[in-house]
């Protein structure tokens, strides 16, 4: 497999590469929260942070653009990275975080609230959709687990392919039949960072950050676990242990993502591609680099989708895959490998 | 693989009669061979075509998912990594949207067209030196996933009659049969069907890897591009067809496989069946179980297929890999 740094280079590159992602997201926050239809100079949002002084400018930015910026910090993050985890437990580059069932079953549980409770505010649909995403991977996991060899990699996707497609047709079928639902779900499933408050933030965030956490702390096992069951196995890994371990980040990050957010797709299964083609196939970086690329790439997208197509509401899910998809197949057809 | 064929067979021709006796208009048994001319209508008319619709489909779609689960040596692969569903998505969208009622013949043919389109597009795109399925895959995803946003930007701020009447037909559903239909799939499918059971030994050969499959004489490029080219024309029509019925192609290739194992010469035909029987199955449940109302096939397709693949994947708990 190639890639843009080759493996003769110092880990310098690497490093040096990823202070710079990182350093960029904050010019990219600042300008990120000073636009919008309102025109908020840097100098204010900066102010508005460090000294709160309760004028309209700082009210702006402290209710909504910080909560949508990040909102998107920390769905973006937590989507690559858990579409990294994914990939390297199922060694599969067409896992995405969604493939467990998380998206769908979010969508499902959401639907199901706004269309047969009659529940409609915002925060209330955050749990829903945190506890749909959870069955939903919980029981993909059950599934996958079947018998002796307990949740082999091929077991755990078609599971979670079936159970998503399933859920997505009850979620399909209710719809159909409920337009005013339709309606009001419809921006939610295309995955959208407005109308997010700073409370609704605070719930979700601890999960997504001890998810992140464990995940940069046990990359290498997680490492280890991407190199297959027998070699894992011959490193003193207990692979079953560690898979388990795995789907519970996956369920923390996209599940926090796809409460907070909507189902952004995209980024869970491109990210970490874009993170293999530039920094190589360890896991050990591609899963800090997941995590600084899609912040970056979810925040960059949504500040754009708002100035390109002035409607403030424009979900990021879309402008994310019409901006992000034509670089991607540019990297892709640059990917030189053969035979596998 | 006898047996199992011959069970299949009989469930379809079970499913058959099912269709063509149970509907809102209920026919007695002796109805269906007899000379009443009103139940003659329905049963020729309406029935029929729908059920003979309904199998050409799944029998579409299951052969185009064991090609492309064989070319791209993945097992989570179906005709939709081509970009074959959204770019028939975002066609059909797209005149949904801007027309004011385009006719089924025109969504049919925008839908076909959307999905050639795109999977040519796939084929050029990965194409650089000769192809490799992980090229293929990775950028079927970028592909799938710039025209998916389109038709989530058409559905999020179209009208939402519109964007209602265009989920009815991405849901994928066999409403619209009629003989005129029936026949033009049944002769489209004729020769891409046939020309993939031919060439079941060289999927064989593909799924071993590009580095086997050159050194047992295959031009694994060339196949793999006639490969794509037969997937196209199979899933393409299925879909202008009846909409973007989704899982078929997914699933019934790996039930397949468990029953018969991996060769393509009797994965091929089995998979076929299974996806005839899914679809039909799918069709009948849509339109009996919240009657007179219908849900779309491509809805209950899941519904039914999963419980099933859940069963076949305990029964086989204890089989490694």
């Amino acid at each position: 497999m190639s890639s843009l740094i080759g493996a003769d280079e110092s880990e310098r590159a690497r490093q040096l590469a990823l202070a710079g992602l990182c350093l960029a997201l904050i010019p990219l926050t600042l300008w990120a929260a000073a636009s919008g239809t309102a025109s908020v100079s840097l100098g204010d949002v900066v102010d508005a942070i460090v000294a709160f002084d309760g004028s309209r400018e700082h009210l702006v930015v402290t209710s909504l653009r910080l909560p949508r910026v990040l909102a998107g910090l920390l769905a973006g993050s937590a989507l690559a990275v858990a579409g990294a985890i994914m990939q390297a437990v199922t060694g599969n580059p067409l896992a995405a975080p969604d493939l467990l069932g998380v998206n769908a079953g979010a969508a499902a549980a959401v639907v199901a609230a706004m269309s047969l409770l009659g529940v409609g505010s915002q925060s209330a649909l955050v749990w829903y959709a945190f506890a749909g995403a959870a069955s939903a991977a919980a029981i993909v996991f059950m599934l996958g687990s079947f018998g002796r060899s307990g949740a082999t990699p091929l077991k755990l996707v078609l599971a979670g392919a079936v159970l998503t497609a399933c859920l997505s047709s009850l979620t399909t079928a209710l719809l159909i039949y409920d337009q005013a639902t339709f309606d009001s779900v419809r921006l939610w499933t295309a995955g959208s960072l407005s109308g997010r408050s700073m409370a609704d933030i605070g719930a979700i965030a601890p999960y997504i950050l001890t998810g992140l956490a464990a995940a940069l702390l046990f990359r290498r096992h997680l490492m280890t676990l991407s190199l297959g069951a027998e070699a894992a196995r011959s490193l003193g890994q207990n692979p079953l242990l560690w898979r388990g371990f795995a789907v519970v980040l996956v369920v923390l990050l996209a599940g926090g993502a796809v409460a907070l957010t909507g189902p952004i797709g995209f980024v869970g299964l491109v990210i970490p591609h874009i993170a293999r083609l530039t920094a190589g196939v360890d896991y050990r970086w591609i899963i800090p680099f997941s995590a600084a690329g899609g912040a970056l790439a979810v925040v960059l997208a949504d500040t754009l989708g708002r100035i390109l197509f002035a409607i403030q509401s424009f979900p990021v899910g879309v402008s994310l895959a019409l901006l992000g998809a034509p670089f991607f197949i540019w990297l892709a057809r640059r990917f030189r490998g053969h035979g596998r | 693989m006898t047996r199992g064929i011959v069970l299949l067979l009989v469930l379809i021709a079970a499913l058959m009669l099912a269709s063509i006796a149970y509907g809102d208009h209920p026919l007695a048994w002796g109805d269906l061979f007899g000379e009443d001319p009103e139940a003659q209508m329905i049963i020729l008319d309406l029935r029929l075509p729908r059920a003979l619709l309904a199998l050409l489909v799944g029998m579409g779609l299951a052969v185009a998912g064991a090609i492309a689960q064989a070319i791209l040596r993945n097992p989570l692969a179906d005709p939709g990594i081509l970009g074959i569903n959204a770019g028939a998505a975002l066609a059909a969208m797209l005149l949904i949207v801007m027309l004011d009622g385009p006719s089924i013949q025109s969504l049919a043919i925008a839908g076909f067209a959307g999905a050639a389109v795109t999977a040519g597009a796939l084929h050029v795109l990965s194409w650089r030196n000769g192809t490799t399925s992980t090229r293929i895959i990775l950028i079927g995803i970028g592909l799938s996933a710039f025209a998916g946003a389109a038709t989530t930007l058409l559905t999020a701020f179209g009208d939402i009659h519109d964007v209602q009447r265009a989920m009815i037909w991405l849901a994928g559903s066999v409403y619209h049969a009629d003989w005129s239909s029936v026949r033009f799939l049944a002769l489209w499918l004729i020769s891409p069907l046939a020309l993939a059971f031919i060439a079941a030994r060289e999927l064989d050969l593909i799924r071993f890897g590009d580095a086997a499959a050159l050194s047992l004489g295959q031009r694994a490029d060339l196949i793999r591009g006639l490969m794509i080219f037969l997937c196209t024309l199979l899933s393409g029509a299925a879909v202008a067809a009846a909409g973007l019925i989704g899982f078929v192609g997914l699933i019934a290739p790996h039930m397949a496989r468990r029953l018969v194992g991996p060769a393509h010469a009797r994965l091929l035909p089995m998979a076929a069946l299974i996806g005839a029987a899914l679809v039909m199955a799918a069709d009948l449940l849509g339109r009996s179980v919240i009657a007179p109302a219908q849900l779309p096939a491509g809805i209950t397709t899941a519904l039914i297929g999963a419980p099933f693949f859940g069963y076949l994947l305990w029964r086989q708990r204890h089989v490694t890999a």
